[in-house]
């Protein structure tokens, strides 16, 4: 591992709490690593391991999922699905060998952009500290022509 | 014993296809082989006789329930195998009423490949604790005795997970490595029935054309997730895997989860709603915070 290796985060984000709680922490100007590229999303429900695992396979060091408080769901019930998906998900990638903290879901409401300028640090903190990934969900990334 | 399940089924058969019940008996008979079995579709009822049951009897019928959804038919059904069409009821995919099931007390199929038949149980044979089938309209053969394990049934499972971390890459590199990307194992599983397979869908291209470790990991990791809490353990994807990947390594460690964090266990009562299809409002599963 390289000093300068800096860990690549992909955040996908809810659109009705953790964008906004993101967007919240760029108004306020609190600092958070620039290490997180964010992907905006409907609902933390709408997350399908596919795009996590694709993530991974561009890629990317960790991913964080990022949605309503539960019982604030904008759709009633999605981040109860979402918690339960992941659990399970998350589990699983351990067993083959990607590790539990490459994967986190965390509930950051509209106002809480402070919360969110936290979990990138942290998250930043620990994938720094744990390397570059070693499994073997990865291949070099290509540019997609249009 | 077995000329007694035999004999059932091929009396049932020949009384629910005669009187016009069902159209389509779908069974085992024997393969050309001469040892193992073969599934049968039987459609007239002098034909019935060829149907057989013994431990040779492998496959999951309720696979071809799906491709024969909405006629009248009758399926003759290990324990296993109706935990399957469990399944496949709860998810609306075959109509109970016009299913008649044939359910057999099964004492546990042998390994068998192309013209021979060992004498040892299959793994999931020995690990398996519910000999009697789940859901039935009639059941050959009699109640098999449930004894206990005497052993973990995920001890392997557990063993893996043991490992570190730079083991259990090795170990599942060393097998994706040999997929050839076939899809056997999607094909033969019994409750895989998308008509569009998202691992074939071109656009978007979820998972790409390369036939390389990454590619191969992610379809097996979607495969075994879209199975998660609805894999019921009957092993037809190991069995026809070609390369001889331990695929129920990664459904019984699902399956293992599960039922340790929600108390599930696929197909034994299709009213139950099934576990990633519910939620508990505050439950904690140490996610999300």
């Amino acid at each position: 591992m390289s000093l300068d290796y800096e860990p690549r985060i992909i955040g996908f984000l809810c659109n009705w709490c953790a964008f906004a709680g993101a967007d919240l922490a760029g108004t306020t100007r609190t600092g958070y690593p620039s290490n997180i590229r964010i992907i905006r999303v409907p609902c933390s429900g709408r997350v399908d391991p596919l795009l996590i695992l694709k993530a991974y396979q561009q890629g990317a060091d960790a991913v964080l999922i990022a949605g309503c408080h539960p019982g604030d769901c904008h759709y009633v019930q999605g981040n109860y699905f979402a918690r339960r998906r992941f659990a399970l998900l998350r589990q699983f990638l351990d067993y083959l060998g990607i590790e539990k903290e490459r994967l986190r879901l965390e509930w950051v409401s509209a106002s809480e952009g402070r919360k969110f300028a936290r979990l990138v640090k942290e998250m930043t903190e620990e994938v720094s500290r744990l390397g570059p990934r070693k499994d073997t969900v990865r291949r070099p990334v290509k540019v997609a022509t249009e | 014993m077995t000329v007694n399940i035999t004999e059932q089924i091929q009396e049932k058969a020949r009384e629910i296809l005669s009187s016009g019940q069902v159209e389509l008996i779908i069974g085992y008979q024997r393969a050309s082989d001469g040892v193992t079995a073969r599934p049968a579709f039987i459609r007239k009822a002098e034909n019935v006789a060829k149907l057989i049951f013994d431990q040779t009897c492998t496959h999951n019928l309720a696979k071809y329930a799906i491709e024969h959804r909405g006629k009248s038919m009758a399926i003759v059904a290990k324990a296993c195998d109706t935990f399957g069409i469990n399944v496949l009821i709860q998810e609306n995919q075959i109509i109970r009423e016009k299913t008649y099931v044939i359910g057999v007390n099964c004492p546990g199929v042998v390994e068998v490949s192309f013209g021979q038949v060992g004498d040892k149980l299959q793994y999931r044979c020995q690990i398996c604790q519910e000999h009697a089938p789940a859901v039935y309209d009639y059941v050959a053969g009699d109640p098999v005795e449930e004894k206990p394990l005497g052993f973990d049934p995920y001890i392997k499972v557990k063993v893996l997970e043991a490992l570190s971390q730079e083991e259990r890459i090795a170990f599942w590199e060393k097998h994706f490595e040999r997929c050839i990307r076939c899809y056997a194992c999607r094909n033969a599983c019994p409750q895989c029935y998308c008509t569009e397979c998202v691992v074939e869908q071109i656009d978007p291209d979820w998972v790409g054309i390369p036939i390389q470790v990454p590619e191969k990991q992610i379809f097996h990791v979607i495969r075994a997730f879209h199975l998660a809490g609805r894999c019921i353990g009957c092993n037809e994807c190991e069995r026809s895997c070609p390369v001889g990947i331990p695929l129920s390594l990664m459904n019984m460690k699902f399956s293992q989860d599960v039922e340790d964090q929600f108390g599930y266990k696929p197909g034994r009562d299709p009213e139950v709603c099934a576990p990633l299809a519910t939620y508990q409002p505050d439950e904690n599963l140490g996610i999300g915070g």
